[in-house]
C-alpha cells in the first residue's frame, strides 16, 4: 500500500507544485505588464 | 482579443473541469478491483501508463509546434513548442518515478537496464537537452529555428519507445503494451477515467506554460524598449 500512496502522492504534489508555480509566475508577469496607475493591462485586451 | 485572453479564457473551464475529474479519478481508483497477483500495488496502472501518455503528447505538441514556426514562422508556435517540451518533460519525470515505485514492489528491485525502461530514460534526457538549449541561449530566431529541428527529431524516439517490446522480441521485463480487453475485470472504466483526468491536466498545463511564454516575451520587449527610450 506504502508503493501506491508514494506513486499517488508524488505525481500529485509535483503537479500541483508545477501549476501553482506557473500560476505565480502568470500573475507576476502580468503585474510587471500593467501600466502604472492602473487600467487595462493591455489596450489589445480590452 | 489578444493570444494571451484566449489561452486564459479556454483554461479556466478546464481548471472547473479538471477539479471535477479529479475527485472523480480518486473515488474510482480507491474502488477499482483489486488485481489477483499483483495485489494493490497493481493500482499503480491507473497512473503511471496515462503519465507516459502526457509525456508522449507533451514532445508531439513541442515536434508539431516546431513544425509549424519552422513552416510559418509565427512565434506564438515557438512557444507552444516550449510549452510541451517543459510540461512533457513534467510527465515524464513522474513517468520515470512512478514506474519504479511500481518495480520495486513487483520485481524486486527499483530498475532494470531493459529495452522500455532504456530508450523512455533517452526520451526524458534529449527533452531535458532541449530545456538546457533554451533556457541557455539567449532566444530569437536562430534558437527557435534550432530548437524546432531538435524538437522534431526526437519525436523519432516516441515510436520506437512504445514499440521497443516488439522490437526486442518480448525480451523485456516491462510487460507488454495494454491493448483492448487486456485489463481485468471492472479495470477499464478506472483507467479511461485516469487516462481521461491527467489528459485534461496536461492541457491545463500546456496552455498555462504557453501563457507565460507568451507574457515572458511581452514583458522582454517591454524591458528592451524600455531602456531603448
Amino acid at each position: 500500500m506504502s508503493y501506491v500512496i508514494a506513486a499517488y502522492g508524488v505525481t500529485v504534489v509535483t503537479l500541483v507544485v508545477y501549476a501553482l508555480l506557473l500560476e505565480a509566475r502568470r500573475r507576476a508577469l502580468e503585474r510587471e505588464l500593467r501600466p502604472p496607475g492602473g487600467g487595462p493591462q493591455d489596450p489589445t485586451r480590452a | 482579443m489578444s493570444s494571451d485572453a484566449t489561452l486564459s479564457r479556454i483554461r479556466l473551464p478546464m481548471a472547473a473541469l479538471l477539479a471535477v475529474l479529479t475527485v472523480v479519478y480518486a473515488v474510482v481508483v480507491i474502488r477499482a478491483p483489486i488485481d489477483s497477483v499483483q495485489g494493490v500495488i497493481q493500482k499503480i496502472l491507473y497512473v503511471h501508463p496515462p503519465l507516459a501518455y502526457g509525456a508522449y503528447l507533451g514532445f508531439i505538441v513541442t515536434g508539431i509546434g516546431g513544425a509549424l514556426y519552422l513552416w510559418r514562422g509565427r512565434e506564438s508556435y515557438d512557444r507552444m513548442a516550449i510549452a510541451g517540451a517543459e510540461v512533457g518533460v513534467v510527465f515524464c519525470t513522474l513517468m520515470i518515478v512512478t514506474g519504479p515505485i511500481w518495480a520495486r514492489g513487483t520485481w524486486g528491485k527499483w530498475w532494470s537496464w531493459d529495452p522500455r525502461l532504456t530508450v523512455t530514460l533517452m526520451l526524458w534526457f534529449v527533452y531535458l537537452a532541449y530545456l538546457l538549449l533554451r533556457s541557455f541561449s539567449e532566444g530569437g530566431e536562430r534558437t527557435a529555428r534550432l530548437a524546432g529541428v531538435y524538437g522534431i527529431l526526437g519525436v523519432v524516439l516516441i515510436p520506437l519507445n512504445y514499440y521497443v517490446i516488439e522490437i526486442f522480441d518480448r525480451r523485456s521485463m516491462h510487460p507488454e503494451n495494454l491493448e483492448r480487453g487486456s485489463l481485468g475485470a471492472g479495470m477499464g472504466w478506472p483507467f479511461a477515467i485516469a487516462n481521461l483526468t491527467l489528459f485534461v491536466a496536461f492541457v491545463y498545463l500546456v496552455l498555462l506554460r504557453w501563457e507565460v511564454a507568451s507574457l515572458e516575451d511581452r514583458a522582454l520587449r517591454t524591458r528592451t524598449q524600455g531602456e531603448g527610450s
